[in-house]
């Protein structure tokens, strides 16, 4: 079943049109990666699925998005707060509400940041903020996870780990990363964009290696989570 | 092979910003001898040596009872800052929405402190709702101001990163203003600090805070009364940052309460009289036109008394402009040996913790009432305040070249990046300057000041009122000009200098 169709679509912000014509469809169910250098469109094509998708797709932002002067607590609980009144929201800042206070403190143990939900975000390592982020997206409780590059921060160890996490949780995801090993592994579909357009589009286990580095021409020899780090 | 451009040709920034500045220098030498700078006094010299003497060795034993004083000081401000920043905030989330209230804004703040005092003295008396509003409306408008600019950089992502369809009062409370809570907090504790200097001017108009006692020590030349006082203030000031502790705010708020006084009966009778018939030319409120010709004829000669405001605003900003530029390395990192540095940093400190009327009025003791004191006191109050935000921004600063002589430094290497931020800072202060231009005249000097002081003394309200107008809207015009005038595009813009 296809979740979302674009057919010949422009996409861009405003008048400049970053993805000129893009032919792409979506089925529900999926797990996609989307690989493409910095400036490649991945953002905007993500930015049009979310607000496509509305309600039904959990949404964890590039740069993660989190306030730093707010409790971890806080933070994955505006995962919900268009589902509450303002005034209960008012009220949760002063005294955290019971439920959603056990239900967060559980999510965070799963994701290992047991202890840390009083602590404000700016006190947080990288690491643990990208932790924060994807806990605010799993605490919004949809059936689809969109994340732009929500892995940029961490180990690969630990990538790994969070990204088995993202996938048990939902039934469709769609990831944009640098890990060219984990979009191998881990999802059955890869789309690469180069310079607005889609130049790749394959079932993983079709792919290899080098033809994922291949769309990356600028990179040379440096890493390329190096320069995910250094652009989030 | 070219010649070498010719005396400032270039199109480089600096030269542009180097060239305006200059013109503005020119133009105040030019003017100056319209200004009238006589010393008028016999021996300003030993008055300033008595002074000093009363500073170096303070009398405190002869203080009588001047811890109510200080409570009631630190009350006002309190509590004026408190209630400005209560009517601020609302307004400054409306601000960019609505041309009425930025006008209303703008009107507010164009009035010093001090001539709000006047006024409402008239329906409140001596008492503690004249010195609450008198401090509360005109910072309820710049409140609005700043904190609009503030809440106007607050980053987007964590906003956009909120799923759909969150009610206005959670996305604020949430993803905007934790986000520039910090900021918000630092611009009020600067103002509680100018609440702090203005609560103490309030002193001027006879409200018994720690200015009332100063003025008549001086005035009376017991100057070691007043070096006691003044050394007091200076303590408050820099022990702020204890007892103004965040978490002490609360209880210091209460126990404000208690010292706020005398409360007033108010003649609603009386206050709506004021307000509807006093304030207004009684011609216009007849509908005699003709009557307002003559009305308007009565008024004093407006004319020399506004050149006299622009001038001496004119004057004061390019004096606080070469004194910032001169004193900005006295502390600063990149000058002088650690223990110069500290020396240079309490005269700045002291410079700017003075308030410009109580600078003036030492001046005008000294030297006799001409524009001279005035002038001196704008140029050092503004000038040291400037420098010291500029030495700040210098000590981010890394230099490339180490061993260069002080001079290349200073020229070659800091300079160029700090004047256009300087120069900006200069253009909002000069909104200030005005303010407090127009507010010298309550000691004799003759701008738009003096006429709405006396004004007031002879009952004119009309005319106080009419007067008080008429410095609003010049207040206004040199902002809108000094906004033009000021370099775009300035790497740091503290609000913290306004």
């Amino acid at each position: 079943m296809a979740l979302l169709t674009f057919d010949s679509v422009d996409l861009g912000y405003g008048t400049q049109i970053v993805l000129p014509a893009l032919t792409l469809t979506l089925e529900a169910g999926e797990r996609v990666a989307l690989l493409g250098q910095s400036g490649a469109g991945k953002s905007t094509l993500l930015a049009e699925i979310r607000r496509r998708l509305g309600k039904a797709a959990a949404w964890c932002p590039q740069g993660h998005g989190l306030v730093p002067l707010l409790s971890v607590y806080h933070n994955v609980y505006m995962g919900q707060l268009e589902r509450h009144a303002a005034l209960a929201n008012l009220f949760n800042l002063l005294r955290p509400r019971r439920g959603a206070w056990q239900a967060i403190e559980t999510l965070t143990h799963e994701l290992g940041l047991e202890g840390l939900l009083r602590r404000p975000v700016e006190q947080l390592s990288g690491g643990q903020r990208q932790r924060v982020a994807i806990a605010r997206a799993f605490y919004q409780q949809r059936e689809i996870f969109l994340g732009d590059e929500p892995l940029a921060s961490v180990d690969p160890h630990q990538a790994l780990r969070l990204l088995e996490r993202i996938q048990t949780r939902h039934s469709s995801s769609i990831i944009a990363l640098h890990q060219h090993r984990l979009a191998l592994a881990y999802f059955d579909r890869i789309i690469g964009l180069r310079d607005g357009h889609v130049v790749l589009d394959a079932p993983a286990r079709e792919l290899t290696l080098s033809q994922l580095d291949a769309l990356y021409p600028d990179a040379g020899n440096s890493s390329h989570e190096d320069r995910a780090a250094t652009t989030t | 092979m070219s010649a070498a451009p010719g005396l400032l040709r270039g199109k480089s920034p600096g030269l542009t910003l180097a060239r305006r500045s200059l013109a503005l220098i020119l133009l105040c030498l030019l003017l100056l001898p319209f200004a009238d700078l006589r010393v008028i006094a016999v021996d300003p010299w030993g008055e300033l040596w008595r002074m000093a003497q009363g500073f170096a060795w303070p009398d405190f034993l002869a203080l009588e009872n001047p811890l109510r004083a200080i409570a009631l000081t630190v009350s006002v401000a309190l509590w004026g800052t408190f209630i400005g920043a209560l009517v601020g905030f609302p307004l400054a989330l409306l601000f960019h929405h609505s041309r009425l209230i930025r006008g209303f804004c703008a009107f507010v703040r164009a009035i010093h402190e001090l001539f709000w005092a006047l006024l409402f003295i008239q329906v409140f008396g001596l008492s503690a709702v004249t010195a609450l509003a008198a401090l509360a409306i005109p910072y309820a408008g710049i409140f609005a101001k700043v904190y609009a600019e503030i809440l106007e950089l607050t980053p987007r992502a964590p906003t956009d990163a909120l799923p759909n369809g969150v009610d206005r009062l959670s996305r604020f409370l949430y993803a905007e203003l934790p986000l520039v809570w910090d900021r918000l907090a630092s611009y009020t504790r600067y103002r509680f600090e100018c609440a702090m200097r203005a609560s103490v001017l309030l002193g001027f108009v006879g409200l018994p805070t720690l200015g009332f006692y100063l003025e008549s020590a001086f005035r009376e030349s017991r100057f070691g009364e007043a070096g006691a006082l003044l050394w007091i203030f200076y303590a408050l000031i820099a022990t702020l940052q204890w007892w103004g502790h965040r978490r002490l705010l609360p209880v210091l708020l209460i126990g404000a309460l208690f010292f706020l006084g005398p409360w007033p009966e108010v003649d609603s009778d009386l206050l709506w009289r004021f307000v509807s018939h006093d304030l207004w030319p009684a011609p216009l409120l007849d509908g005699d036109l003709a009557g307002l010709g003559e009305w308007v004829t009565s008024l004093p000669d407006l004319l020399p008394a506004i050149g006299n405001t622009l001038l001496l605003a004119l004057m004061g900003t390019v004096g606080s402009l070469i004194l910032a530029l001169v004193l900005w390395p006295l502390a600063s990192r990149h000058f002088g040996r650690p223990w110069q540095r500290v020396g240079g940093r309490l005269v700045l400190v002291v410079l700017r913790s003075t308030p410009e009327l109580m600078l003036a009025f030492i001046f005008l003791l000294m030297l006799g009432p001409s524009m001279l004191p005035a002038w001196l006191a704008l140029a050092l109050h503004n000038g040291a305040l400037i420098a010291f935000l500029v030495a700040r921004h210098a000590d981010g600063l890394k230099t490339g070249m180490t061993d260069l002589p002080a001079t290349g430094r200073y020229a070659y290497e800091l300079l160029p990046r700090l004047y256009p931020n300087l120069l900006a800072l200069i253009c909002y202060r000069a909104e200030v300057i005005m303010r407090e231009t127009a507010l010298l005249g309550m000691l004799g000097v003759a701008t738009l000041g003096f006429y709405i002081d006396s004004s007031f003394q002879y009952l004119m309200f009309d005319q106080a009122f009419f007067l008080l107008l008429v410095t609003a809207v010049l207040n206004i015009g040199i902002d809108a000009i000094s906004r033009r005038f000021r370099p775009r595009e300035v790497p740091l813009d503290d609000p913290c200098s306004r």
